[in-house]
């Protein structure tokens, strides 16, 4: 069996782990750049554990079945995206699990979770453009929708598309949950809304929800990866790369509003890429 | 094998018959016998009709009399109706667009048609097919629904009488397939304008002052739209004597006059489309009762507008009008999704999402490869399936709640649990997949590679769509109540046409890869331009993702068996909560209601706000479309 019919299964076995210990080595260096000692790195493992071995006495009677689509559908893309299916198919079936996610919230009417669902439909609203252009943008460059294209181009591709790439760093903040554009549900403990869209997700299931985010994390920087894939550390560089970046703004900036954050996505996001995929044709 | 014929009798001409029958007997028991006489002929000759090998019919007989002048004088008595109805409204609009298309037909008629023609009356291609199929499956089930909603209604409003509402129901039937059916451009324009009529008797039904005043806006609009489409007759046959599709689409991409021709045609089918700017009429026919709306206004009459397009796509292929239809159709899926975020009522939700969906399925047609083509003839299968059911559902709900406004269906799983999570299936069947709308929007982002604008739009307009689908299912499903709900008690032919529905939604979703292997084997008359390939999703994949929501269907389901005994675990508020659900113990140990809203950010998307802009962006696309023919 080749590597390539491997691949995917790895991946789905692998990511939860790379998803944890990226989130693990986040919450490091945040607490580093703010003089906190920190939580272990294996932090995030250990809370998931500790989830999971809770009882099941969810507030709502869709909230484990939304739970599980959102797990199933996360690790189902991750799967896709690492077995070479079209991109815009992997970002479909991501779509789902957050609508999941979303449907979730809603079902268990606290105003907490009600209002984290919405504002969770708001970044949806806010990325899911920029995240398809960015799948328009690399067929344009590289002639196909898949990841096999995009490794087998011969030059960088953030190259010939680096204001998309741009702009999918807004998709990139909105996704990793980091300010300012973590409205719904931040990914650290200062939260107006007590946990967001998060917080009727309890024991097992929320466990279930943060390995969705992993997964989803790691879906997210698989697609940042493809701008620089000519090697396997130029890899390592823009991913690295990207997250740092993120995890800097993320300590530099407050949290802005929703207007703020759909103003920046359309605006700025949807112009930088009609921009740069206007170029691409008339080139 | 019965007869062509015969089939195209029942198709078009029985529904006619049965509708005046319907006026003429005015007894429950009779109509009842009639609707599902007529639903069961029209169904089984819709399927027999695929089977056919024959696309074509010479049409111009009826039971020995001329077909033809049968027509011609029909076309008359029809603008002799709109006339009369535009005189009884005082409406100066319905008037001008009615007077001019009686001038236009006589001009046509009496000075400049020859005689001795050869072409045949009736030809279609797979397009009339495939909405034939639906006219008659979807449109049957959407008559069944209406026999106990109308008597439901007319219990608390008189309006203008059942007989009347199912006669005029019926016979659109019979309008939707002459009209699909249609070769010849006069035929075609006699049953276009029988559909206007049709629409406007079923919006006035309950003839209070709101209905008059949104009947006639919808009679003038329409009026103009069949204005463009006799004006683009006209002009046509004077310029090249063609008077038919088959001689008109055999020529290939056009130019010059004979393609301002087709944008006319163009705009005839936007305007029965409503597509911006003409939303205003599909709007204003909301107050109809719900299965006017789901028949007419859903599924099967504002499709017609987008046939229209579609029959005529070879003639702008290639061309900057082809071009330019795909960029209105992308500016109004984003556009009047927009204007769908901004709203709380539910029938104008799902009218703007019509509008929407129709924009793309423009969209679609206008990019003209083979897989563009492909998503809109599944898109327009999907939409309407899914949409109708959505209306239904939102009449039944409204039957029981006596509100259209979603804010009131918060929560109405605990209330209505059957009809609510038939809706959340039915808005979840919009926006993921693996149901069909998502797997053509998919196909449609693709082809859209080759038209930038329209891929940009159609990024921003699935996000959209996204919105305010998700909000209104979470909204359904936002109840409160631990207990189990009981189901609600509902007439049985209601519940019945909605099963059917939900298992047409599922059957479809499932039979996805069949149908698109049916849809490349079916008899074409449809030319493509080269483009992008269909995207791959094969059968094993395809297959694995829906066993992959079954299986977390079953994994959440059986996570709820310890629930059963240890109860479900009490919301977080701001506080200890009381006795009362949604209430808690807040600040002076005063009990505290939770109220929640939703966001509609009327301060961008409102209707109010948004329309006006809007409708110009599509005045000014519109005007540049037919300029542009001469580019």
């Amino acid at each position: 069996m080749s590597l390539a019919k491997l691949l995917p299964f790895i991946a789905l076995v692998a990511a939860p782990v790379a998803g944890g210990l990226i989130a693990g080595m986040d919450r490091k260096l945040t607490a580093r750049l703010q003089s906190r000692q920190g939580p272990p790195l294996l932090q995030p493992f250990y809370d998931v554990l500790k989830l999971l071995a809770k009882q099941s006495r969810p507030s709502s009677v869709w909230l484990p079945v939304c739970s599980w689509l959102y797990f199933l559908a996360a690790s189902c893309s991750v799967f896709l995206f690492f077995g070479g299916a079209d991109l815009l198919l992997v970002f479909f079936v991501q779509a789902f699990g957050a609508f999941c996610l979303v449907a979730g919230a809603y079902s268990a009417p606290s105003p907490y979770s009600l209002v984290g669902a919405q504002r969770e439909l708001l970044q949806i609203l806010a990325y899911e453009p920029l995240i398809i252009l960015t799948v328009i943008g690399l067929k344009l460059a590289t002639g196909g929708f898949d990841t096999a294209s995009a490794l087998a181009h011969p030059a960088p591709i953030i190259m010939k598309l680096p204001l998309v790439f741009l702009a999918l760093g807004y998709a990139l903040t909105v996704k990793l949950r980091k300010s300012p554009f973590d409205i719904s549900a931040s990914h650290h403990a200062h939260q107006e809304l007590v946990r967001g869209v998060y917080t009727e997700y309890a024991g097992p299931h929320l466990a279930l929800a943060e390995l969705a985010h992993w997964y989803e994390t790691v879906l997210i920087l698989g697609l940042v990866s493809l701008f620089w894939a000519t090697a396997w550390w130029t890899i390592l560089v823009i991913v690295l790369g990207s997250y740092l970046v993120e995890i800097f703004i993320d300590n530099m900036t407050a949290r802005l509003s929703w207007q703020w954050m759909l103003g920046a996505a359309w605006g700025i996001g949807i112009t930088l890429c009609t921009a740069n995929m206007a170029w691409l044709v008339f080139k | 094998m019965p007869d062509l014929n015969l089939i195209l009798l029942v198709l078009v001409g029985l529904p006619f018959a049965a509708g005046f029958l319907c006026l003429a007997l005015p007894f429950k028991p009779v109509r009842v016998v009639l609707v599902f006489a007529t639903c069961l002929a029209l169904a089984t000759a819709s399927v027999l009709l695929i089977r056919q090998p024959f696309v074509d019919h010479p049409g111009d007989s009826l039971f020995g009399a001329d077909l033809r002048t049968i027509i011609q004088v029909a076309d008359f008595l029809l603008l002799g109706l709109i006339l009369f109805y535009g005189l009884l409204r005082k409406s100066l609009l319905v008037l001008l667009t009615g007077l001019a298309q009686a001038g236009l037909l006589v001009y046509l008629e009496f000075f400049k048609l020859g005689h001795g023609h050869t072409h045949p009356a009736f030809a279609w291609n797979t397009i009339s097919l495939i909405i034939v199929v639906i006219v008659c499956f979807v449109g049957s089930l959407i008559c069944i629904y209406a026999l106990p909603y109308m008597k439901e209604h007319s219990s608390h409003q008189k309006g203008l009488g059942q007989p009347r509402f199912f006669m005029v129901l019926i016979l659109f039937l019979g309008a939707m397939n002459g009209l699909l059916l249609a070769n010849d451009l006069l035929y075609f324009y006699f049953f276009f304008e029988a559909t206007t009529l049709c629409s406007f008797l079923l919006i006035g039904h309950n003839n209070d002052e709101i209905s008059r005043k949104n009947s006639t806006l919808a009679l003038w609009m329409n009026s103009l739209g069949g204005l463009f489409l006799l004006g683009g007759i006209t002009l046509l046959y004077e310029k090249t004597g063609v008077l038919d599709f088959q001689g008109l689409t055999s020529q290939g991409p056009l130019s010059g006059l004979p393609l301002l021709a087709v944008a006319l045609f163009c705009l005839a089918g936007m305007v029965k489309a409503a597509q911006l700017p003409f939303q205003g009429w599909l709007l204003g026919a909301m107050v109809a009762p719900t299965p006017t709306s789901a028949l007419l206004h859903s599924s099967t009459m504002v499709k017609a507008g987008v046939y229209l397009i579609f029959r005529l796509s070879p003639c702008f292929m290639t061309t900057l009008l082809g071009d330019t239809i795909a960029w209105a159709g992308a500016l109004t899926f984003v556009l009047a999704g927009a204007l769908a975020i901004g709203q709380s009522n539910g029938k104008k939700i799902l009218a703007y999402s019509t509008v929407s969906n129709l924009g793309l399925i423009i969209a679609c047609i206008g990019i003209n490869t083979l897989s563009a083509q492909l998503a809109a003839g599944a898109l327009i299968v999907f939409h309407a399936v899914s949409k109708g059911l959505l209306f239904l559902g939102v009449g039944a709900v409204e039957q029981n709640i006596h509100s259209r406004d979603v804010e009131d269906m918060r929560g109405l799983y605990g209330r209505m649990p059957f009809t609510a999570l038939i809706m959340v299936l039915a808005a979840a069947s919009m926006i993921l997949p693996p149901f069909g709308m998502l797997l053509g929007k998919w196909t449609a982002m693709e082809a859209a590679v080759l038209n930038l604008p329209v891929a940009v739009m159609l990024a921003l307009g699935s996000a959209i769509t996204v919105f305010y689908w998700a909000r209104w299912a979470g909204m359904l499903l936002s109840s409160e109540t631990g207990a189990k709900p009981t189901r609600e008690p509902q007439p049985l032919l209601m519940r019945s046409t909605l099963v059917m529905l939900v298992v047409a939604v599922l059957a479809l979703a499932v039979a996805t890869p069949i149908l698109v292997r049916l849809f490349f084997n079916l008899p074409k008359f449809m030319t493509a331009i080269s483009g992008p390939a269909v995207p791959p999703l094969g059968d094993f994949i395809f297959y694995a993702l829906g066993g992959l929501v079954l299986l977390g269907l079953l994994l959440g389901l059986m996570a709820l068996f310890g629930v059963r005994k240890k109860g479900l675990a009490t919301l977080y508020y701001s506080g200890a909560q009381t006795t009362e659900p949604g209430e808690y113990m807040g600040p002076m140990n005063k009990p505290v209601k939770v109220l929640a809203s939703n966001y509609y950010l009327e301060g961008l998307f409102g209707e109010k706000r948004l329309t006006l802009w809007a409708n110009l962006a599509a005045i000014c696309l519109l005007a540049f479309l037919v300029a542009g023919v001469f580019l």
